[in-house]
């Protein structure tokens, strides 16, 4: 009788909560000189998610996301606190070489910034300093099909990089940022710059990459994290200093937030 | 082309016809049921209605998430509110099932029965299934005159339950063919309900694909 009316039942997705820890992040604090940027920052990023960081201007959104790959390291009153550990290796440990942590760990601008060189070399760049040579060609036109931009470039990859529109040189970054075969890919604002179009593009091309890296985004627009983003990290100003408010699943901190302050932030009744 | 969106929508909406197909299963089981005096089945089927309910909170969950992280708009936000409404309307109609069950095991120890009335429900529940089977068939290819078709079928099961009552009242005196006669109409009750509620499917097709809304019948206003 059972089995006239039973059937196999679906089971929902695998929750992000199941997945590998990439960066385990420990009351993270970074000062620029006297100034306290940010503050007791604790969270973890999961492997093949792709975690936004929101929050309104001057919230230390972005010191945060530099930290992940030593790019504070470049800024000579940067001063780090806490603990951040990149698949259990402590980061800043001093037998971690930087110029490793950047490889794995690549890193997309606001403002799209190829190098005035063809289209092929601004990908092949990477490729030839760390001596990733073999098939060379063949690494470069994956990186370009992993970016989506294959396509519309293959057949003028000798074509200065500059020739390209703001949303073609976007992805141009991204595969560059790609061919050197990454494990995480950080993106600060990677779409601000561009149009609706052209961001809708790097959109899709940020959920095609999540099999494969994991990303991490900031991003002024709310909505862009809403759509995007498997989890997301609300950060805020308080008392002059960049605070993590709220740490959740996207879908939460957008439909239930549990601290009002986020809550009135996607709403947009502050921030 | 926003891909996730996409992909989102369509599982959404992948989940809405599974869970009409649940809502067929318990329907053809309590139909079985009743047919049968099968008192295991009846509550397998009461059972069963939980499976609908996870169903139904999972996409109630996926909306309010698309509707929060998406914004979807035009068409992609009719879709959204068609799926919300149909599931609530899938929901209910398994609620029905529930009951007949309940019936079900109410009646098995009355000793009464009337082939003509259970001929009668039957034949009401094979139009409820086919109605059903309409509905998301409509639903899925975007088939608004499709839809439309559901009205003329709900016109029959209506007049088989209002011939119900008649068929109750020829019934005997005794009080347990009265508490069967009364138990059986309620049944009765249930099945034109899923009829009215696939129709008000129906409407949510024409919504989706027109953006008007509007009924096909007007109950305070028969033609």
């Amino acid at each position: 009788m059972e089995a006239y009316i039973r059937h196999e039942q679906q089971m929902p997705e695998t929750t992000t909560a199941e997945q590998d820890v990439v960066f385990d992040i420990d009351a993270l604090q970074v000062d620029y000189g006297k100034t306290t940027a940010v503050k007791d920052v604790t969270l973890q990023i999961r492997e093949h998610a792709i975690t936004a960081l929101i929050g309104p201007s001057g919230c230390g959104k972005s010191t945060v996301l530099r930290c992940l790959n030593r790019m504070n390291d470049l800024v000579p009153s940067a001063r780090i606190g806490g603990k951040i550990h990149y698949h259990g290796v402590d980061l800043y440990g001093a037998d971690v070489d930087p110029i490793e942590v950047r490889r794995r760990i690549g890193m997309v601008f606001q403002r799209p910034n190829p190098f005035p060189k063809s289209i092929h070399d601004n990908v092949a760049y990477g490729l030839r300093i760390l001596g990733m040579k073999d098939d060379l060609d063949g690494r470069v036109e994956r990186a370009l099909r992993d970016a989506a931009l294959w396509d519309e470039v293959k057949d003028r990859l000798k074509r200065s990089a500059l020739s390209l529109s703001g949303g073609q040189q976007q992805r141009l970054c991204i595969a560059r940022a790609i061919a050197v075969q990454p494990d995480v890919i950080l993106l600060d604002e990677p779409a601000s710059a561009l149009d609706p179009i052209s961001t809708s593009a790097i959109e899709d091309l940020m959920h095609e990459l999540k099999r494969d890296y994991t990303l991490v985004i900031v991003t002024h627009n709310m909505q862009q994290a809403a759509r995007v983003a498997e989890m997301t990290a609300f950060f805020s100003l308080e008392d002059g200093c960049g605070t993590l408010i709220e740490y959740d699943v996207t879908d939460r901190i957008f439909t239930q937030p549990s601290d009002e302050r986020t809550e009135g932030y996607v709403t947009g009744r502050f921030g | 082309m926003r891909i996730g969106f996409s992909e989102e929508l369509a599982q959404l909406e992948a989940s809405l016809q599974e869970e009409g197909d649940l809502v067929l299963r318990a329907l053809r089981a309590a139909l079985n049921a009743l047919a049968h005096g099968d008192e295991e089945l009846a509550d397998e089927v009461i059972r069963f209605d939980d499976e609908v309910d996870q169903r139904y909170m999972a996409i109630e969950t996926g909306v309010q998430s698309l509707l929060a992280r998406q914004t979807p708009v035009a068409v992609d936000l009719r879709l959204v509110l068609a799926v919300l409404r149909i599931n609530l309307h899938l929901e209910r109609m398994a609620d029905y099932c529930v009951t007949v069950a309940k019936l079900t095991k109410l009646m098995g120890d009355l000793g009464v029965s009337d082939d003509r009335i259970s001929r009668s429900i039957e034949d009401m529940g094979q139009r409820a299934e086919q109605m059903i089977r309409v509905a998301l068939d409509a639903f899925a290819n975007r088939d608004p005159e499709r839809a439309e078709t559901l009205v003329e079928l709900d016109e029959l099961i209506d007049v088989a339950n209002r011939n119900a009552t008649e068929d109750v009242l020829s019934l005997g005196d005794s009080a347990e063919e009265r508490e069967y006669g009364l138990r059986m109409l309620v049944v009765s009750r249930c099945v034109e309900r899923i009829g009215d509620h696939a129709v008000d499917i129906g409407e949510q097709i024409v919504y989706l694909v027109t953006g008007e809304f509007r009924e096909f019948s007007d109950a305070s206003n028969p033609a």
